[in-house]
């Protein structure tokens, strides 16, 4: 009994050091991406990613899994019904598909692109405006010890009608790990240089270089709730080491005219130190202005002051205030 | 070795004679579902927009919603809500309700706010999600009755 016992331990044994062999030594190659410096509005673009596999495999054993490719894209460029991945490698040439919301990561108990977005986060941008897709081979490949390839996942995406800044994210991995937070081997992410969309209205939106202020969420109505934050470290202001900072706020309509305005300094408009001399102030648009049931508020101008309201700081460090437009789209 | 054994197989014996005369009792249980009753005050415990926890940055000691035995609800002072006003509600289904529908007072449409009643530390909390501006915003208030010790 007792030496069935051990026999037992150094199986188990046995099949843990080849079990972690296995992990230390298969896995995916670097993820590499092509991104073009830019493109115009609505324009569809290709991009694409360069991995590989090393499948190191104790023989005769086999690894049989599907690719699975992910990208994180601004969600104005609606990648979801517009975008086409395709991948080519000396196993086959094939198509993926989105994963399908309903299914469940097993590892985080969220959907792929959820669990994607937790673990991958936006990368080096500085505003949230991003969705994470994860796609899957439609077919299953069988890898054989020291079966090296080298692989192109295809991205055809159109990139929207908004200009913009952005570092694009992508990722590819095994269908069979799962997003692992601790696996290295099988999930290979990468974000892009900056790639810029340009020939459209409106202002540029930078999601890559750090602004004096942003309002989040990117896109809102005056129902909203918003986060206005201050970054007094991006450039010197009138408010150097100023540690009270305050709000000064207009509210326009659709036809330009001033709905309503708070100009005060009090605890109402005081924004809140959340360190690296950044500042923020989260409230609710239509109770913040006092608004009657009709009125609306389509833009606000804003400033940043002391504790006096004389000194303040605007658009770009100028006198010109800094502005934010209710959209959803 | 050979004690451990019989005791292995005597205590596994057992444990089968346990689970199968499990059985039967689990087969005659009452299995219906309880009536969801959300009657009360509630007071907000949490507030997150697209996943991000508000609770900490904003003021929401003021705000309550009362849900009244006879189908009214009230709201203790204009927020961010999806109903602006005090009025009716009903849930989606009385056992296995998805959603709380309201009717706000004066208006002739419904407004629907995703509708879940988990317990939390021991706590029957009402959580409420629903889009209040853009619908690409999510927001989701976590409610706990007050007085629920009493």
């Amino acid at each position: 009994m007792k030496r069935a016992t051990h026999t037992l331990l150094y199986g188990y044994l046995l099949v843990g050091l080849f079990v972690t062999m296995f992990l230390v030594h298969c896995g995916l190659t670097a993820l590499t991406v092509t991104v073009p410096e830019k493109a115009t509005v609505n324009e569809r673009v290709t991009f694409v990613m360069h991995s590989g596999a090393e499948p190191r495999i104790e023989e005769p054993g086999t690894y049989t899994t599907q690719l699975l490719a992910g990208i994180m894209v601004p969600k104005s460029w609606n990648a979801r019904t517009n975008a086409v991945l395709t991948f080519t490698s000396p196993k086959g040439n094939g198509v993926l598909r989105m994963i399908p919301d309903s299914e469940i990561e097993p590892v985080s108990g969220v959907s792929w692109h959820q669990a994607a977005k937790n673990m991958f986060g936006i990368g080096p941008n500085l505003v949230d405006d991003f969705e994470w897709i994860v796609y899957r081979s439609t077919q299953s490949y069988t890898f054989r010890n020291n079966e090296d390839i080298d692989f192109d996942v295809n991205v055809e995406c159109n990139v929207g009608s908004e200009n913009m800044l952005v570092k694009l994210g992508f990722y590819v991995g095994s269908s069979i790990e799962n997003l692992r937070p601790e696996d290295t081997d099988y999930k290979k992410v990468a974000f892009s240089q900056s790639f810029e969309v340009t020939g459209g209205e409106g202002d540029l939106i930078d999601f890559v270089n750090p602004q004096l202020a942003t309002v989040q969420p990117v896109r809102s109505l005056d129902n909203d709730i918003i986060t206005l934050m201050f970054d007094a470290g991006v450039t010197q202001t009138a408010l150097e080491n100023e540690d009270d900072i305050y709000l000064t706020i207009q509210g326009f309509d659709e036809a330009g005219l001033l709905v309503a305005e708070v100009n005060e300094q009090t605890g109402k408009t005081r924004l809140t130190s959340i360190g690296g001399k950044r500042f923020l102030i989260d409230f609710w648009p239509r109770g913040y202005f006092s608004l009657e049931s009709v009125q609306r508020i389509a833009r606000l101008e804003y400033f940043v002051t002391d504790a006096s309201g004389i000194r303040r700081v605007g658009y770009g460090n100028t006198d010109e205030p800094f502005t934010y437009t209710f959209r959803c789209q | 070795m050979k004690t451990n054994l019989v005791a292995s197989t005597v205590f596994m014996a057992l444990g089968l004679v346990g689970l199968s005369s499990c059985e039967d009792g689990i087969s005659e249980m009452a299995t219906e579902e309880t009536v969801k009753d959300i009657t009360g005050s509630w007071k907000v415990v949490q507030l997150t927009r697209n996943g991000e926890d508000l609770s900490q940055r904003l003021d929401l000691s003021d705000f309550r919603i009362d849900f009244n035995a006879d189908g009214t609800y009230t709201l203790a002072e204009q927020l961010p809500f999806i109903a602006d006003a005090s009025g009716s509600y009903r849930l989606s289904d009385p056992q296995y309700p998805f959603s709380l529908i309201l009717r706000p007072a004066g208006i002739e449409e419904d407004v629907v706010a995703r509708f879940q009643f988990p317990t939390v530390a021991g706590k029957r909390q009402l959580s409420l999600s629903f889009s209040l501006g853009c619908e690409s915003n999510t927001y989701q208030y976590n409610f706990e009755r007050e007085n629920q010790d009493l």
